[in-house]
């Protein structure tokens, strides 16, 4: 408790996570141009400041300077209440999301659930940008989220709630304190790849950037939209950014306990948290600056042909383990068997592309 | 699937590379010896005046016109203090319309005229195009004050004869 009052208590906290995470994403923009630029032996921005530190806040302003255009065929209030729709959700899983301890604003019971309950919604607002926009790239893009996003729930969901099963609750900060001395990830590293891989589909982030692809459909739902409202679009992505990471490092890496399971203080949590959250930022940028926009027939395949499957089996093992009660290292053995089955399975598929092969392979085929 | 982590795997030794990138305004890329700038005139130390005559050669082989030039009677030779008879009186070149083809220094008898092998022969953004017509000062000025540095290189084959202030290496040279 920060203060007595738990309205007031309620409100400070809103308060620190409101003013904290923007200010995330306005260094997660300089940071991100940044890595991608090393990755490609460029220097990133360098003029604004010393090394360019500046520049995040140089876009900033330009940003809210800049006109807010809407085209004069938009529908008006599905055009104007889009970004919010999509701005909204991902700040409200900030509420139950526990940064340490007693670091979330409202620890709800049944945090995970309502993460993964709220940041659903947003996809709306992605079907909405691009119904309003009344533009046929933005309806194309529009109609590509919705796809993806809700194809790439499916296999997050299963995954998180695989962990769930073994941590047997669905509350954060318990899921923590269940890891203990391993974390999740050594338990469950098949949930961890599909959590991983359905993670950066569920950011849109680069090799699943479908739905925003430039070459394709020329920014997709947020191709009508300039200044403040674009850049509502662009802070919810990095907000998710963030969401996803804090919530991979809590419930695969041991969130704010030490890897090997001893309980540090408030003074080790943040920077434990911080760091783990950071190596899940870092991973999606390096992907990011790596792969190829997968075609979207190859993305839709693998999420329910490979991602989906694997997650099902995933929740299966889970369940047989748990029932029989048997040690925790079958659980690890068998997960990471099933982990390099689906690798063993996708390479195949991918090398099978352009042999003749029976239609139903070449359906998986498709997949890389 | 292995084209995944081989993808990865390249960027990150990518960025254990040093930066290709030069800070253009502030750090240069050394430009290399035959560049081909802009076209700038010759100073002829030893006689104290630019090697041109005016003979004209270069503005009638030019192929966009961008060159005039005037000859008038060498007041030195009369004095005796050069050799040559006739000396260019004005000259100008019209950047704006040059087009770098290098012909005029490949015709000239004197070796008077050259492609400016430095950044200032590149770097010519100007609010007005009047300001890009250069007069014999300005074609003159790199030469006279040593910036321009050996713009005739062993690949052209030509030896050094006096466009340039003389260097510790010709003086040791026997005549």
């Amino acid at each position: 408790m920060i203060a007595d009052n738990p309205w007031l208590d309620g409100l400070v906290r809103m308060g620190i996570v409101a003013v904290a995470v923007p200010l995330a994403v306005i260094i997660l923009t300089y940071v991100e141009r940044k890595v991608i630029g090393r990755l490609q032996m460029r220097l990133g921005p360098m003029r604004v400041g010393p090394y360019g530190t500046l520049q995040a806040v140089a876009d900033t302003i330009k940003l809210l300077t800049k006109e807010d255009l809407r085209p004069q065929t938009a529908d008006r209030w599905t055009f104007e209440l889009a970004p919010f729709v999509v701005v909204v959700p991902v700040f409200l899983a900030l509420v139950t999301l526990p940064f340490t301890a007693e670091g979330m604003v409202r620890d709800l019971g049944l945090g995970l659930f309502y993460i993964v309950a709220v940041s659903g919604v947003s996809i709306v607002g992605f079907v909405m940008a691009g119904w309003g926009s009344d533009n046929k790239y933005a309806l194309l893009g529009g109609a590509r989220a919705a796809a993806q996003l809700i194809s790439y729930e499916i296999p997050l969901v299963m995954a998180v709630l695989a962990v769930a099963m073994v941590g047997q609750s669905l509350n954060l900060v318990e899921l923590v304190d269940a890891q203990g001395r391993v974390p999740f990830i050594v338990w469950q590293p098949l949930a961890f790849v599909i959590f991983l891989v359905a993670g950066v589909a569920e950011l849109y982030r680069q090799p699943f950037d479908i739905p925003v692809a430039d070459s394709e459909v020329v920014g997709g739902p947020l191709v009508e939209y300039s200044g403040i409202r674009w850049s509502m679009f662009q802070m919810a992505e990095f907000v998710n950014l963030v969401v996803i990471s804090v919530l991979g490092a809590l419930i695969f890496l041991g969130g704010w306990n030490w890897p090997l399971g001893r309980e540090v203080g408030l003074g080790l949590q943040l920077p434990l948290i911080f760091v783990k959250a950071s190596a899940f930022i870092i991973l999606f940028m390096w992907v990011r600056g790596s792969l190829p926009r997968l075609r979207i027939d190859q993305m839709m395949a693998f999420c329910w042909q490979v991602l989906l499957p694997f997650a099902f089996l995933q929740i299966i093992i889970n369940g047989w383990v748990l029932v029989y009660d048997w040690p925790d290292w079958v659980l690890g053995a068998l997960s990471g068997a099933a982990t390099l089955a689906a690798g063993y399975l996708t390479y195949r598929a991918a090398h099978q592309m352009g042999e003749p092969v029976p239609p139903r392979l070449r359906r998986a085929g498709s997949v890389l | 699937m292995l084209g995944v982590l081989r993808a990865i795997k390249t960027t990150v030794t990518a960025a254990l590379r040093k930066p290709v990138t030069v800070q253009y305004p502030t750090a240069k890329k050394e430009l290399p010896h035959r560049s081909r700038g802009l076209p700038v005139l010759l100073w002829d130390f030893e006689a104290d005046e630019p090697f041109c005559t005016g003979c004209q050669v270069c503005a009638r082989y030019c192929p966009v016109d961008c060159m005039t030039v005037t000859m008038k009677d060498n007041p030195k030779f009369a004095e005796g203090k050069s050799k040559r008879k006739k000396i260019v009186d004005r000259f100008y070149i019209d950047y704006a319309r040059c087009m770098r083809c290098d012909i005029c220094v490949e015709v000239c008898n004197f070796d008077a005229i050259v492609m400016n092998n430095t950044w200032d022969g590149v770097e010519l953004s100007r609010y007005d195009r009047q300001d890009l017509v250069m007069d014999m000062d300005q074609l003159l000025r790199q030469s006279k004050s040593g910036e321009l540095k050996d713009p005739f290189q062993e690949p052209m084959g030509i030896a050094h004869s006096g466009w340039a202030p003389k260097r510790e290496a010709d003086e040791e040279k026997p005549e």
